[in-house]
């Protein structure tokens, strides 16, 4: 299957840039981001310090490799990857009935309780992951490609953290109104 | 087609600035959500109850002059309840003082205080509130029941307690006000009336 480059190259640079937005979270704040880890009670406690230093480094590698094209579909399917495990984890405590642990998904100031909406959150960005990975129509690109691949992904991620922001806000609302 | 790549530019910059508004807005939001979440002074259960009479007291000011508490007299009466050991009570100084001087005119503000005087002047002296009506004693805290600070009481010009409760912040200070206007007991009483309000008269018909 091809597609035209710009969807292909639009979806890996959304994807590198809301990784190393995800990583430079877990950077500053790493004592949060390992609270949060271990909130999952996924790994064993021994392991949960060191796990949480690699995860943002493999951010950042993902993130980079992204927007090389040489490494781009490895790239991709490992961001992929790495966010249907984020699922999986979601899913795995939503299922233990640990809904009230901080998602940890977002920035500092948008904790935001577990809950199913986060996997298809997380699944669409699967699917922009494995559209980024798909082989793109040989074609050349010229300077209103550029522009364009850049706008499209700009738009997406303001729309992205406004989405983001929505899901943030919901379970607010839902507190403040009594329910 | 000159035409048509200005006019796609143009949209993707527009659209752009759209996506930009609509995540100012959810991020707006979210701010709201954060400021206001603990709705309104929460008001304990014991004590003076609002909507009746507020007992009658009256002690003497830091200058020994008389103040009256729970009389009829010609403007409302705010009662700010403190202590110089409370961080939260001197955060809010600002915000008293600010409703004070904006409702001058029908507000009297008073500080009632207890405890170790030089610890008082250091608290007046940080915060100038030298010309403010400040009471150091524990008789007015007894007869209105205050357990915890910092506490504010809302009494009207009759004499009737109009609201009360633990403040924390200038929005729980201004919910005394807006609950004044609402003639209910705490905003929370305000709040939970609205969506049962159905509720009831479904009870009352069985």
């Amino acid at each position: 299957m091809h597609f035209d480059p710009i969807f292909i190259i639009a979806s890996a640079l959304t994807l590198a840039v809301l990784l190393a937005s995800a990583a430079t979270h877990k950077v500053r704040a790493p004592a949060r981001f390992a609270k949060q880890l271990a909130d999952y009670q996924l790994l064993p406690q021994a392991l949960v310090r060191p796990v949480a230093r690699v995860i943002p480094a493999v951010e950042l590698v993902i993130a980079f490799a992204l927007l090389v094209p040489v490494s781009r579909y490895w790239a991709a399917l490992a961001a992929a990857g790495l966010i249907a495990l984020y699922a999986t984890a979601i899913g795995i405590n939503l299922w233990r009935g640990r809904r009230d642990i901080d998602c940890g998904c977002a920035g500092p100031d948008q904790a935001q309780p577990l809950r199913p909406i986060l996997l298809l959150r997380n699944s669409v960005l699967v699917t922009v992951a494995l559209l980024a990975s798909v082989s793109p129509l040989a074609r050349d690109l010229g300077f209103f490609d550029g522009f364009v691949t850049v706008a499209a992904s700009a738009v997406a991620l303001l729309l992205y953290a406004a989405a983001d922001g929505l899901l943030a806000n919901s379970p607010l609302l839902l507190k403040l109104i009594g329910r | 087609m000159e035409g048509l790549i200005v006019s796609n530019v143009l949209l993707w910059i527009l659209l752009a600035a759209v996506a930009f508004a609509v995540m100012g807005l959810v991020r707006q939001i979210g701010v709201l959500h954060g400021r206001l979440a603990p709705a309104g002074a929460l008001m304990m259960d014991k004590g003076v109850a609002v909507n009746e009479a507020a007992p009658q007291v009256t002690a003497s000011d830091r200058n020994g002059r008389p103040v009256n508490f729970g009389y009829a007299g010609e403007k409302n009466q705010l009662l700010f309840f403190l202590s110089p050991t409370c961080p939260i009570c001197k955060s809010l100084l600002p915000a008293i003082k600010s409703i004070a001087k904006e409702q001058a005119d029908r507000l009297d503000v008073v500080f009632i205080s207890d405890g170790d005087m030089d610890a008082q002047q250091k608290l007046i002296r940080e915060h100038k509130l030298e010309d403010a009506t400040y009471v150091v004693g524990p008789e007015v805290g007894m007869t209105y029941q205050i357990g915890k600070l910092p506490y504010a009481a809302l009494i009207d010009k009759t004499g009737t307690l109009r609201a009360k409760g633990l403040v924390n912040s200038r929005e729980h200070l201004d919910s005394l006000f807006e609950v004044e206007h609402l003639k209910k007991a705490t905003l929370q009483e305000y709040l939970n009336s609205q969506p049962h309000a159905h509720d009831h008269s479904h009870g009352h018909s069985h």
